[in-house]
């Protein structure tokens, strides 16, 4: 055993080539699932599709929450930014895809400026409480706006263009999806360069020692704001992907609902590994997916117990135990002579 | 590409010739089943459940089946997804249900393409009928059932009314339908109060009632928790003694509602298209068989019956589409359709597709058993929406 | 004058039957450091219990308290002992999957076995009835709410600072590991405090009822407020918790009174004002 556990100190440059190794496997795995998604459930696609605009949002909470231990209960107005800039630059005349999920992006990243301007005055449970505040705001705001964003009846209307003048966003949802499962991959890719650079790393350090970071002559708040920025980019991607594959835009997208279950799943699928977001957000809406369909009036129940039940048998998250999984598999593995 | 286009043609194969010979007709119900609206999906499925207990389940050798899908809150993108896991996997011929606007409207435009008629058993704003030709609606709309209440409070000496409803689409619907009416009958609104969605402690309101000088209030909440709150405040803060009079939509005093309101709701006067107590054979059928599958006489409330009358329109569509998929066909075969319901005469007007019903005045009176109900005393016959109408 | 004497006493009354439900959730935040977002699901179990008592047993309203109370306890044991404590001193997070868990299963149940509808519970002909103080006519109940509100607050302060079981309590919280080795039985003092707060809870989702309704959408539907005002007030300090309620519900009833169509932005724009001037909350303790 002590043999083993010395072996995984082994330092530098086999390990990094290790982590590579690891994430084009992860990357590979996501894709392989994603294109078997596709392939297995033809039918379920919108659902898919959804699953994915809510693994980006859950994503962006991991980037702020896993990466910077700043807990948010208002994710989803970042969410429903880009959502609603998606949703009322298609219905004033940009119906490009592309171009809309920029536009998502950018609505996202600024509503993420002014969020983490806010939170980060404060910590801990009030940071969670300014966030519940901000996103019962955005809520506010959008139900009042409801000239530009329809209010409780949703912004309907939107038609967007074909992808590349060829793919139309149809009924059986095939486009949306493999675009969707297209733009999460390169999202995610881009977020694993992000965070094992070393303004990743920084914000790990912040998470774990902020005083000691602050000590070394680094700026705490900057550096949580730029990954506010991002992880508000990210969610607005989501939520222009939502408004593209719906074509609706409701209150929901800036719920404080949207923004709960959004925790929920990150700290099912357990923080702070990317893998985890991905995980607890499939787990989740799957999960709720087939048990409200089996009992659609009392599946709340069965929901809650999968909570409970991960609570007690995972406390780190599912990703937690996957990796438990592969350490234990690798180490019997090596144990063999 | 190519692959995933010839999955499509499949598809499309699949669902032109794979229907036609099924002797099963799949019929997809979207409701709030759970969670805070639970209460709503229940009464639709008591509604489809009364009307096949009374109907049979089958229509000229084709069977029936329903397959319920929860959607808890107004969330279009979990709408759309379900509608298109229903007619893509389930391969439903019709959709049904729906609770909320924005769940609709997430819907309408999947129908051409899915060739699926939609029959609304309650989402009640103006706008959905224009958003695609397959939508049949049965249920009402927030104008249709507020408007009579202008010509209502005007003939009761009303000439001050401050209007106060909650902030949100329906609400301001049921605002500006009864300004509109009640202006037209020669009356004043002198103030309109826009609450908050989620107010529960209505004092605050009803001292602005009282300081606005007005003879009655326009009401108009969700039912539920809140309605709860704003009755009691008007009991509680003594306007009820003062001799303020109250006006609103059915939705405040659905019959679910009553055993909480309990003894402060007598009085109250509102507008509907429905109350469970109405007089006629029909209903009393209904009310049977309804309650049998609700499980429980005061959890029956209005979305029941826009249910049942929304699986007698389908019903009507499987018999004269032969259970051949074609939307169109099914839906120009309801148009100007009229029948008896457990509500009244009504008919589906052949060019909005809404339903046109009489709307009526009920009183909340108290029953020899002890218990309150809705009790018509005037009728307003043939009642259109009067927001598609103007259109 | 008189408007605005009669606002000040809708926000108190409001502000007190907030502080009633809220005050609980300030102690096990506070004190045991355990973010219970069921709370609410506590308060709303003891809804059901007194309206059944109440209603179906045809029972006081006094007695419906006292078994409301009894009763939820009694529930709320099983659940200390086989979820809460596997939870005590882990991350907030996974407090939050827990409680949230939780929460979804009491609503599932409460919607099985008791069916959609609003629950009331009867009040007494004494407490029904409207009351003339002079400058309007406010609702007994309210004004019996205000007592009670009035009564716990002193109550809980008596308990926490004056008695032997607070002095533990206090040094529990303080530092576990110490008050351990000191002879105080740590165990006991925790169960015996969650056993306080959900009895507040209870007590609170009773006499509450006339303004938060009971229905088995309750424990989700007012989460976000209760939280709201405990983190707002410091979450374990009851003067903090008083003043939050009070301020909390002056903004809010206030608002609602002046600019109705505004009145969440008001709220909530009261609460990042506070929470930016205040972090900790109120009275907060820091941590």
């Amino acid at each position: 055993m002590q043999v083993v556990a010395q072996a995984q100190r082994v330092p530098a440059p086999s390990s990094v080539g290790n982590r590579w190794l690891r994430d084009a496997i992860g990357l590979a795995l996501i894709v392989a699932a994603g294109l078997a998604g596709y392939w297995l459930f033809p039918d379920n696609l919108a659902l898919l599709t959804r699953v994915i605009a809510v693994a980006l949002l859950v994503l962006s909470l991991d980037l702020i929450t896993g990466y910077c231990g700043v807990a948010s209960l208002g994710q989803a107005s970042l969410f429903g930014a880009g959502a609603y800039a998606a949703g009322i630059a298609c219905v004033n005349g940009v119906t490009e895809p592309l171009t809309l999920i920029v536009i998502g992006a950018v609505a996202g990243a600024a509503a993420g400026l002014l969020m983490g301007t806010i939170m980060l005055r404060a910590h801990g449970l009030a940071q969670l409480v300014l966030s519940i505040a901000i996103v019962q705001l955005f809520h506010e705001a959008a139900n009042k706006a409801s000239a530009y964003t329809g209010g409780s009846d949703g912004l309907a209307g939107l038609t967007v263009s074909p992808l590349f003048g060829l793919f139309e966003f149809d009924l059986w949802g095939q486009t949306a999806y493999l675009f969707g499962l297209a733009l999460l991959v390169v999202v995610f890719v881009v977020l694993k360069f992000i965070v094992s650079s070393p303004f990743g790393m920084l914000c790990r350090g912040i998470k774990q020692d902020p005083i000691r970071i602050r000590a070394m002559g680094s700026f705490v708040f900057p550096v949580l704001l730029k990954m506010f920025v991002i992880s508000g980019a990210v969610a607005g991607m989501g939520g222009a992907l939502a408004a593209i594959s719906t074509q609706v835009v409701g209150l929901d997208s800036v719920s404080f609902e949207l923004s709960a279950n959004a925790l929920v799943m990150l700290v099912l699928g357990g923080l702070g590994s990317l893998y985890g977001a991905l995980v607890g957000t499939v787990i989740f809406m799957g999960f709720e997916h087939i048990v409200s369909a089996i009992n659609p009036f009392h599946w709340m129940t069965m929901v809650g117990a999968l909570l409970i039940a991960v609570v007690l048998a995972a406390p780190g998250g599912l990703s937690g135990v996957l990796e438990t999984i592969t350490r234990s598999a690798r180490r019997s593995k090596g144990g063999r002579p | 590409m190519k692959v995933s286009k010839a999955i499509l043609g499949a598809a499309i194969g699949a669902l032109l010739t794979g229907s036609a010979m099924a002797d099963t007709i799949k019929v997809g119900i979207i409701g709030p089943f759970s969670g805070p609206f639970a209460l709503q999906g229940k009464n639709f499925q008591a509604g489809v459940e009364a009307y096949m207990a009374l109907n049979g389940k089958s229509v000229k050798g084709h069977d029936i089946e329903v397959i319920y899908r929860d959607l808890p809150a107004a969330n279009p993108a979990q709408s759309r997804a379900l509608a298109q896991e229903l007619v893509v996997k389930e391969k439903v011929q019709y959709l049904g249900g729906v609770y909320f606007t924005p769940d609709a409207m997430a819907i309408t435009p999947l129908l051409k393409q899915a060739n699926t008629p939609l029959v609304i058993f309650n989402a009640a704003t103006s706008a959905i009928m224009t958003q695609s030709p397959l939508v049949v609606r049965t249920s009402f709309t927030t104008a249709q059932t507020t408007s009579p209440s202008g010509k209502i409070a005007t003939e009761r000496g009303v000439k001050k009314v401050i209007s106060a409803v909650s902030d949100y689409g329906p609400g301001v619907d049921a605002e500006a339908a009864f300004k509109k009416a009640f202006e037209a009958a020669g009356g004043q609104v002198v103030e309109a109060i826009r609450m908050p969605l989620n107010t529960t402690d209505f004092s605050p309101i009803m001292q602005r009632v009282r300081d606005s000088g007005a003879e009655a209030v326009f009401a108009f909440l969700p039912s539920g928790p809140t309605t709860l709150g704003f009755v009691k405040a008007y009991n509680e803060t003594g306007l009820k003694q003062a001799g303020i009079k109250f006006f609103a939509p059915g939705d405040l005093t659905q019959e679910s509602d009553l055993p909480a309101l309990g003894d402060g709701a007598v009085g109250l006067l509102t507008t509907f298209h429905y109350a469970v107590s109405h007089d006629s054979p029909e209903n009393k059928k209904f009310v049977e068989a309804a309650t049998k599958a609700v499980g429980g006489a005061d959890q029956l409330s209005f979305p029941s019956v826009g249910a049942y009358d929304g699986m007698h329109v389908i019903y009507k569509m499987i018999e004269a589409t032969d259970g051949k998929q074609d939307a169109q066909k099914a839906v120009d075969a309801v148009k100007g359709l009229s029948w008896t319901s457990p509500r009244g005469p009504v008919s589906i007007d052949a060019e909005t597709r809404h339903i046109t019903e009489n709307i009526y005045l009920r009183e909340v009176v108290k029953g020899p058993d002890g218990k309150t109900y809705n009790k018509e005393i005037q009728t307003f016959p043939n009642q259109k929406d009067p927001g598609l109408a103007t259109q | 004058m008189q408007t605005v004497l009669s606002i000040a006493i809708d926000a108190f009354a409001y502000g007190m039957a907030l502080f009633i439900i809220c005050i609980g959730l300030s102690l096990t935040m506070g004190l045991m450091r355990v973010v219970n977002l069921a709370h609410g699901a506590f308060a709303m179990i003891a809804g059901y219990i007194a309206s059944y008592a109440a209603r179906d047993l045809g029972l006081g309203y006094a007695a419906a308290i006292f078994l409301a109370i009894v009763g939820t306890v009694v529930i709320s044991i099983p659940l200390e002992r086989l979820l809460y404590r596997r939870i005590y001193g882990r991350p907030e997070l996974t407090q939050v999957l827990m409680t949230i868990g939780i929460t979804f299963c009491v609503i599932g149940i409460t919607n099985y076995f008791f069916g959609p509808t609003l629950k009331t519970i009867p009040l007494p002909g004494s407490l029904s009835q409207p009351v003339d103080v002079g400058f309007k006519t406010i609702a007994a109940h309210r004004l019996f709410v205000m007592a009670c509100g009035v009564v716990v607050a002193g109550g809980l302060w008596y308990l926490i600072e004056k008695t032997d079981f607070g002095i533990k309590l206090r040094a529990t919280v303080d530092n576990a590991a110490m008050a351990d080795a000191l002879g105080v039985r740590t165990q006991v003092v925790y169960a015996v405090s969650f056993a306080i707060a959900i009895g507040l809870a209870a007590l609170g989702g009773v006499v509450g009822a006339e303004f938060l309704p009971i229905e088995p959408y309750y424990a989700l539907r007012y989460m976000v407020t209760f939280l709201v005002v405990v983190s707002v007030g410091g979450a374990g300090s009851i003067p903090g918790a008083v003043a939050a309620c009070l301020l909390l519900g002056a903004v809010d009833t206030t608002g609602r009174y002046l600019m109705p169509e505004f009145g969440n932005f008001f709220f909530y724009a009261a609460v990042i004002a506070i929470v930016c001037v205040f972090p900790r909350g109120f009275f907060g303790r820091a941590q």
